[in-house]
């Protein structure tokens, strides 16, 4: 049995943070009740992030978006600030899990889990996005690259709380894709994903490129030197093609039940010709 | 001459829809009785090993546990099996397989029979084990059951006809091949359940998640040293069962637990994970084959080797290899054929019945050979399917002559004459950027019923309530299929009232009367045959009774109408319901039997216990459309077009359900689906890593029936809930090579193979 906590607002739930160092947080729980099954319960203390409100919603501010961190996918998907405007987020909101997880499944959630193959992370990394975190000393802003230190691991302090995640909003990138290679049509964990962004010139070429990994190594994987083959140059296939081959050499995957390190890195290079499709319509 | 019907042939909506939707059925799994205690097995954990302890005393300490059971509390041969009984209720002095249950707990709740569960202290001595068929044929391989004649061989059988293999020397064309198949779990939703209760009366009662209620009466008595008929079995409807829930799960454990109980009502149901490790699986396969033919496509000789692998213990080994066997030489004339087979024990997980039953297994190989040889021949797969299709009077390649109803032909022929099938060429000319869209055609067949050595019938009681509707006691489960509602409908026909008259109980050994398993695609025809003649009994009665009530000299001047028995001539009714006051409970029961025929055909066949050869087969053409995404591997199937021989539909809706169910989940084995296991343990045991598919993947699905009557069924019906399976992952094969070239032989077939199959040409496209 655990004790269950419900703070009903930011200031609680920092003062239960640090009573309870070793309560874990919930929103939707669909990674921690599941896998509390393997582990033989929740923990002994659990803090709800349901009724803390300074959590939720979504705000526009100067140049960005303001998501909070217990924002459902399902809450983001349908609005049209994600929905329309940030599209290489909302493509891996729709393919995440299930409608059933969408709904109880929250932004910050997928970070916090800091799953290789999390839906969301490669989207907010091309997408350069922060995240907010409380404590009681302070609020304090990191970069996802900085939040992110492997599998399960963060940068969240002791009594801190992931409270929002400040997305820049993109300007002028007309191609914005995100694939995920799953072994089914649903409840798939990704084998790779790729979040691509790009912002071509007057003439087709590009002037800047933003290339993320999911499921291709401890954490999201940037390849700065696929980015670079890229500009100046129209994304055809031999262009792709030649920033595939920096992509191989970047990522760090892994063998596992769903697939080889070898197949991973195979797929992350051919991901990228998909570009070519889509900037050919 | 046309038959004309009122209900037959005609959509309904199924009885258990609407109480399903609105999550009013009552599963096995709902049930929690009164002041239950639950009972859990724990588990071996290590696939090979000698019990040197096993230390219940920390267990049994634990506030909240009533008891603690071992091997010393069975009374009886403590061994469970449908045929072969050969695997412990509780492992006493070794351990075969890492699900083996080694202690029974009961408790208050189920937090405390967890940690009961994990107190209980086993001392175990490992033994080298032996995992797959090829290591456990070994000579001096480590012997799952010591003793034993065979060693590790389960079963070795072997069909010749004509002049067997030699004969492939013989013809101007040969094809040769080896695949393999993996094992499936069934992942039903309501995994392994029941309840059970110790009477005063010495009456042990059990509601079970179970598929032979009947059958099951004796496995728990002998393997407990009980009275079979001092043990009452219900099953109500079931969340999906496809084979795993044949034989005994929970059963013997359950009963064990109830007595020890102390009279209270003991619940035990399987976690998803424990359903993994120890439910039971479709036999792993590997199958070597070469097929003869002439030069115009003409089937000559065939050579086939099949090794499964039966895990632990037996369950229906034998018998699953038994009609893989009959069907592998597919749905085809063969004269000369050398098939052997070899069912193997190892310290993998038990495998058992699974729809497709071994003939899945076959299918594969018999299918990919025969494009393989249409591919040598230069010649159209479809054509060269029908060129050798079996027709009525012909024999198949295990010497079996088909003397029903035999439609293969008229399947292929629908499938060509589909709109699908002409324009396929044109929809894989239309494949997206970076993805090959490929066509596969598959023929599959399948025995229906036990086959021969296994009596296989049906009892069918039906009454006439008190009110004047009518109540049909179905003995047989129904899992998901839809047999109930086929009953209601038979009945419904054969009395000429609406199906809304009546009232289904489900199976109940204490009412419901003797009948064979949920299984073999004979539910619904041997328990409606028996229906129907318990209906034309009860018809026949309800007209002498209404000769009475309206003073009619002949009941030939009287019908039995929509709730009444009517006088043709004069239209004078006396309704049912009056007649019904007229009545005692006797006179109101109609009960009747029948029995499964069996072929008469001696055969070839050799080491077979039972289960080989069968008269009946259902026939399906199956038409795949995928398409091959180049840059992952990633196959979808887009559309499944199906035209299937289950002779005459009862309803279509049911039929269409049963077909594309059929179709999704060998999609299902094909593309994702493998238990994967280290060394006898399992490495995928919950949902999120071991994938069956989801509403997302499926294909849009076309489900035609040929014009085709089994004379012997009712109303000319056969089982068709396993055929469509077998045709799945031979079509889905043959699809993926028509896309890219991939012509892969081990399924599943998951992205990284397909990309890394496809040829050197295809691989230079992205």
């Amino acid at each position: 049995m655990s004790r269950v906590h419900a703070p009903r607002g930011l200031a609680e739930l920092l003062a239960l943070r640090a009573d309870l160092p070793g309560a874990a947080l919930m929103a939707g729980g669909t990674d921690l009740v599941p896998r509390s099954r393997a582990r033989g319960g929740l923990p002994e203390d659990v803090i709800l992030l349901q009724d803390v409100p300074e959590l939720h919603g979504i705000t526009s501010g100067k140049g960005l978006l303001r998501i909070g961190a217990a924002a459902t996918h399902a809450a983001l998907l349908a609005d049209p600030r994600v929905g329309r405007g940030l599209p290489v987020l909302a493509r891996a909101l729709a393919c995440l899990a299930s409608p059933a997880i969408r709904n109880m499944g929250s932004i910050g959630g997928n970070i916090c889990t800091a799953s290789p193959a999390g839906d969301t992370l490669p989207p907010l990394h091309v997408l350069e996005a922060r995240v907010e975190l409380a404590g009681r000393e302070g609020v304090r802003e990191l970069s996802l690259a900085e939040f992110i230190l492997g599998p399960g691991r963060t940068a969240l302090g002791p009594g801190e709380v992931l409270c929002a995640v400040l997305v820049p909003r993109p300007e002028g990138f007309s191609l914005q894709h995100f694939e995920k290679v799953g072994l089914r049509g649903a409840m798939a964990i990704a084998v790779v994903s790729l979040a691509a962004m790009l912002r071509l010139d007057g003439r087709g070429r590009v002037a800047e490129a933003r290339l993320a990994w999911g499921s291709a190594g401890p954490a999201v994987v940037r390849c700065p030197a696929a980015e670079a083959a890229l500009l100046g140059r129209r994304p055809t296939l031999s262009a792709l093609r030649a920033a595939a081959r920096h992509a191989r050499a970047a990522v760090r995957p892994i063998d596992d039940l769903r697939a080889s390190a070898a197949y991973r890195r195979e797929v992350a290079g051919n991901l990228l010709l998909r570009l070519a499709d889509l900037s050919s319509r | 001459m046309p038959q004309e019907f009122s209900q037959i042939d005609r959509r309904h909506p199924r009885n258990d829809a609407l109480p399903k939707a609105l999550g009013l059925e009552r599963f096995a799994a709902d049930h929690y009785p009164e002041g239950l205690l639950w009972a859990g097995a724990r588990r071996a954990g290590i696939p090979h090993a000698r019990i040197r302890t096993v230390d219940v005393s920390a267990a049994a300490a634990l506030p909240g546990v009533v008891r603690v059971l071992t091997r010393a509390d069975v009374a009886g041969s403590n061994l469970q099996g449908i045929v072969h009984k050969d695997q412990p209720v509780l492992a006493g002095d070794k351990v075969r397989h890492c699900g083996d249950a080694v202690a029974l707990v009961l408790a208050v709740d189920r937090e405390t029979l967890a940690r009961a569960l994990s107190l209980v202290r086993l001392d175990l001595e490992p033994l080298p084990g032996v995992f797959d068929p090829a290591q456990a044929l070994k000579k001096g391989a480590p012997l799952v059951h010591e003793g034993r004649r065979g060693g590790n061989v389960l079963v070795r059988a072997s069909i010749r006809t004509g002049r067997g293999a030699a004969v492939l020397r013989e013809c101007p064309v040969v094809v040769r091949g080896t695949f393999s198949t993996p094992m499936q779990a069934h992942a039903f939703i309501e995994t392994e359940n029941g309840t059970a209760r110790l009477l005063p009366d010495g009456t042990l009662e059990m509601t079970v998640s179970t598929q032979a209620p009947f059958r099951d009466r004796f496995e728990i008595a002998q393997a407990l040293g009980l009275d079979p008929m001092r043990i009452r079995v219900v099953a109500p409807y079931l969340g999906g069962g496809f084979g795993g829930k044949d034989g005994a799960t929970v059963q013997c454990l359950l009963a064990l637990a109830a007595l020890h109980a102390g009279g209270r009502p003991v619940k035990m149901w399987w976690e998803r994970e424990e359903s993994m490790l120890a439910g039971y699986k479709r036999h792993a396969a590997r199958l070597t084959y070469a097929l003869g033919a002439d030069r115009d496509g003409t089937l000559r000789a065939l050579s086939c080797r099949i090794v499964m692998d039966s895990g632990a213990y037996a369950h229906l080994g034998g018998e699953v290899m038994a009609l893989g066997m009959e069907s592998a030489g597919g749905p085809y004339r063969i004269p000369h054929a050398d098939i052997r087979g070899l069912c193997v024990y190892t310290n993998n997980p038990v495998a058992g019945a699974f729809r497709g039953f071994g003939a899945a297994q076959t299918a594969f190989a018999a299918e990919r050979m025969m494009d393989r040889l249409a591919e040598k021949l230069g010649m159209d797969p479809l054509e060269l399917r029908l060129r050798n299709a079996l027709r009525r009077g012909d024999r198949n390649a295990a010497g079996v002559t088909m003397t029903a109803s035999t439609g293969m032909a008229a399947c292929l022929e629908a499938l060509r004459a589909h709109p699908a099938y002409a324009a396929r060429e044109a929809w894989k000319r239309a494949a997206p950027p970076h993805a090959r869209r490929g066509a596969g055609v598959a023929a599959a067949c399948i025995g229906v019923g036990y086959g021969r050595g296994l009596p296989d019938a049906a009892t069918a009681r039906i009454e006439l309530t008190e009110t004047g509707t009518f109540r049909i006691f179905n003995a047989v489960p129904d899992m998901g299929q839809g047999n109930a509602s086929a009953f209601a409908l038979i009945a419904a026909e054969a009395l000429g009232q609406s199906p809304a008259s009546f009232e289904l109980v489900q199976p109940d050994t204490a009412c419901c009367l003797p009948s064979g398993s949920s299984s073999a695609g004979r539910t619904t025809y041997t328990y409606g045959n028996a229906l129907v003649r318990a209906c034309g009994a009860l018809r026949d009665r309800l007209l002498v009774r209404g000769a009475m009530a309206l003073l009619a000299d002949d009941t030939a001047d009287l019908t039995l109408a929509p709730g009444a028995v009517r006088h043709v001539k004069s239209g004078r009714a006396v309704p049912l319901a009056l007649l019904a006051r007229m009545m005692i409970l006797e006179d109101r029961t109609a009960t009747a039997e029948f029995v499964m025929p069996v072929t008469p055909d001696a055969t070839g066949g050799k080491g077979f216990v039972i289960g080989f050869p069968h008269l009946l087969f259902a026939y399906a053409a199956v038409l795949a459309l995928s398409e091959v995404d180049e840059l992952t591997g990633a196959v979808r199937v887009r559309r499944f077009v199906s035209a299937t021989d289950g002779g005459r539909v009862l309803n279509p809706q049911g039929f269409e359900q049963q077909v594309a169910g059929a179709l999704i989940q060998g999609m299902g084995w094909a593309l994702s689906e493998d238990v994967l296991t280290r060394e006898g343990r399992i490495l995928n045991p919950d949902l999120s890593t071991y994938l069956v598919p989801t509403a997302a993947d499926a294909p849009e699905v076309d489900c035609l029936a040929v014009d085709s009557v089994e004379e012997t069924g009712p109303f000319g019906m056969k089982g068709i809930g396993e055929v469509n399976l077998n045709a799945a992952l031979p079509s889905i094969g043959a699809a993926v090579q028509d896309a890219c070239g991939a012509r892969l032989d081990a399924a599943p077939l998951t992205p990284e193979k397909v990309l890394g199959a496809r040829p050197r040409r295809a691989r230079r496209t992205p």
